[in-house]
């Protein structure tokens, strides 16, 4: 039982990581009809930039959320002016984004070799500390990443409902000349969700680099798992990408623990092939973005 | 004689002709290596010619070309290296599972009414990873410790073995390239276009839309598997990181980018032309920014080229042969390179270069030599045929 419970909470707090890995990816996708792959490339590359972060300078890992994120809320600016310069469509963004993916990870793999790397942990405090609920732990970096994908979940929401900017980009995920025909400039609407989005995935590659060891094909890992949360939690739904975290994130410790390893990622497939047949459109689809 | 008839009897002589060639080997006596360069090229030719078939003819993005090339070696490695099956009877149920793999991927995701291009693509994308680590913890399928295929007998009336891998690539290629040919001018082929250019208005016009784009996806998928269970032998040790990566559906992808994708020969051109590339950045050692040099190709060639080199070449194959060979016999007479392969590498790369020139600069070369446009007509043709943007 004891078991069971500490896969069900490992399960909820790895969902906050997968949620949060998903989210620029669904937002993008949702509001800006770019399926960016080069998401993937932008997890391990911060990931592997709080690392040479702490161990050159000896940084506090979670300090170096401080330039993480504005660096890559930039290189998200970038890269959706670049995807305008370039007139990328939505089907094109599968392969420019591809292209760039592989770019990334040849870069990285270039520069940090393919040995594997992890913060020690004299530089890591929250690798190894936990917070107990009885018999039951819950570690301390998979506890933040499930905050974080928590808060910045509900600040989306409140974001897309509550303020005239969500608006604006609801109007443009649905038609962008009438948008522009009311005032909203897309272009702009595009660049800062483009960079929200790029930081979002920024900030899972740091509770990355706190939790787990780095290696360059870590990334291409990944696509299962983040691409079920996204179709299950509905394109541009921060609410339903955390949903459906934790939905996977529990089936697939649940799943470990009761006929092993092997069975994790065929539950996270299973599920995937049963959103896609029953709920296409997602969870908590009312609330889409799209 | 009909043009089906002709470029058919084509396939037969050109077949034969490459049948021929490890014949030849003790005559003209060139080093082994271009066996196994040619062969290689063969395998793309099959990847790149099946991957087309689905994504080029219906428009449906696929990245699980390496899943399927993946069940097919696994599927031959499994049954040779831990059954003792002999190889030529693994080989073709490499290509059923693999491509029975295919058919019930396309089932579920065929079935989804919303977004099934885009979901179509992601959920071929996860697929390798997922069949991925289900080998990697199934102890009957590798466990994690790699199949040794080294030592496999190979029947021995296709030579020995390198001869027999030659010849039994190049009939799985010519037997994909067939296949697509023949999908390309036949009421399939149509119906796949015309899912392509926009799926509800086919579906309205009595195109059997469902049927359409399993028939492209199982033929796609059980070619790959074949091409795979083949490649199992070639590779001897077989491993999960080497099979189920991310080079296939990239190689795939690039090459029919490049070649066009909605031409039955735009693969191939594609896979000769990147295969040659490959080949030449790895054995210059420069095999770590081979990667980045592809990705690289392959954002570039996105953005820029919208039909291909192929449909360019064929609109101006005067100027292609020209540069083609000008620039081949020059290197080969210059002797510059060390390597017959290098001489094309360089041809190849001279020719593309040419061919991707846009339109402006073709008008600025005409009129420099002050010649009428000669392919006025073609471009109207052209323009005709060239549907959605």
């Amino acid at each position: 039982m004891g078991l069971l419970a500490q896969g069900i909470v490992s399960g909820v707090l790895v969902g906050g990581l997968y949620a949060l890995m998903s989210l620029g990816i669904s937002l993008s996708w949702g509001a800006l009809k770019i399926i960016n792959l080069a998401h993937f490339a932008f997890i391990l590359l911060s990931a592997y930039l709080v690392y040479q972060l702490t161990v050159s300078f000896g940084l506090d890992p979670l300090l170096t959320i401080l330039i993480i994120l504005p660096l890559f809320f930039l290189v998200g600016v970038l890269m959706q002016l670049f995807f305008h310069l370039a007139r990328v469509d939505e089907f094109k963004s599968l392969i420019v984004s591809f292209g760039l993916l592989i770019i990334f990870q040849s870069l990285i793999q270039t520069t940090w070799s393919a040995d594997f790397r992890r913060i020690g942990s004299a530089l890591n405090p929250y690798e190894t500390e936990s917070f107990f609920i009885g018999s039951v732990a819950f570690p301390l970096a998979q506890l933040m990443a499930f905050v974080s994908a928590l808060l910045i979940a509900g600040a989306m929401y409140l974001l897309f409902t509550r303020t005239y900017f969500g608006k604006a980009v609801r109007a443009v995920a649905q038609d962008p000349e009438m948008a522009r025909a009311f005032g909203v400039d897309p272009r702009r609407v595009a660049v800062i969700l483009s960079g929200l989005s790029t930081a979002f995935s920024a900030l899972a590659g740091v509770f990355i680099a706190i939790g787990q060891t780095l290696f360059p094909g870590l990334a291409v890992g990944w696509f299962g798992i983040v691409f079920s949360v996204v179709i299950l939690g509905g394109l541009g739904n921060a609410l339903g990408a955390v949903v459906a975290g934790v939905i996977i994130g529990v089936a697939a410790g649940v799943a470990t623990i009761l006929w092993g390893p092997l069975a994790a990622p065929l539950v996270t497939f299973l599920i995937l092939i049963g959103a896609l047949l029953f709920r296409p459109e997602g969870l908590l689809t009312t609330r889409s973005v799209a | 004689m009909t043009g089906r008839a002709r470029t058919l009897i084509g396939f037969v002589v050109v077949g034969t002709a490459l049948g021929l060639v490890p014949n030849l080997e003790e005559i003209l006596t060139f080093p082994r290596f271009y066996l196994i360069f040619l062969f290689t090229i063969f395998f793309w030719v099959a990847q790149a010619s099946s991957w087309n078939i689905l994504t080029g003819y219906s428009g449906y993005f696929s990245f699980g070309q390496g899943a399927f090339y993946g069940v097919g070696v696994y599927t031959a490695s499994v049954l040779v290296g831990k059954h003792g099956w002999s190889f030529i009877t693994a080989l073709p149920i490499a290509g059923v599972v693999a491509g029975a793999t295919g058919l019930v991927l396309g089932l579920v995701v065929f079935r989804v009414r919303r977004l099934t291009g885009e979901i179509f693509a992601l959920t071929t994308l996860a697929v390798a990873f997922v069949l991925a680590s289900v080998a990697r913890l199934s102890p009957s399928i590798d466990g994690g410790t790699g199949i040794f295929m080294t030592g496999t007998a190979v029947p021995e009336v296709l030579g020995e073995f390198t001869t027999a891998v030659y010849r039994l690539t190049l009939l799985i290629a010519l037997v994909a390239v067939v296949t697509a040919y023949l999908i390309h001018d036949s009421r399939l082929g149509w119906g796949l276009f015309a899912i392509r250019d926009d799926e509800a208005v086919a579906s309205g016009l009595g195109v059997p839309t469902f049927r359409y784009k399993m028939i492209a996806l199982g033929a796609n998928a059980s070619l790959a598997g074949l091409m795979g269970g083949l490649w199992s032998i070639q590779l001897g040790f077989v491993t999960i990181d080497d099979v189920f990566n991310i080079r296939v559906p990239l190689f795939v992808i690039l090459m029919s980018v490049l070649g066009g994708m909605r031409h039955w020969m735009g693969p191939v051109v594609g896979a000769v032309i990147i295969t040659t590339l490959a080949d030449r950045l790895n054995s210059a050692g420069l095999a770590d920014v081979n990667q980045i040099v592809i990705g690289g190709m392959l954002v570039v060639l996105a953005l820029a080229v919208r039909e291909g080199v192929y449909v360019r070449m064929r609109r101006r194959w005067g100027t292609t042969a020209i540069t083609f060979f000008g620039v081949l016999v020059v290197t080969i007479v210059l002797g510059i390179n060390e390597s017959l392969i290098s001489d094309f590498a360089y041809a190849m790369v001279a020719t593309v270069v040419v061919m991707l020139l846009p339109e402006r600069a073709w008008d600025q070369i005409r009129r420099f030599f002050g010649r009428r446009e000669p392919g006025a007509g073609d471009e109207r043709a052209e323009g005709l045929t060239r549907t959605g943007s």
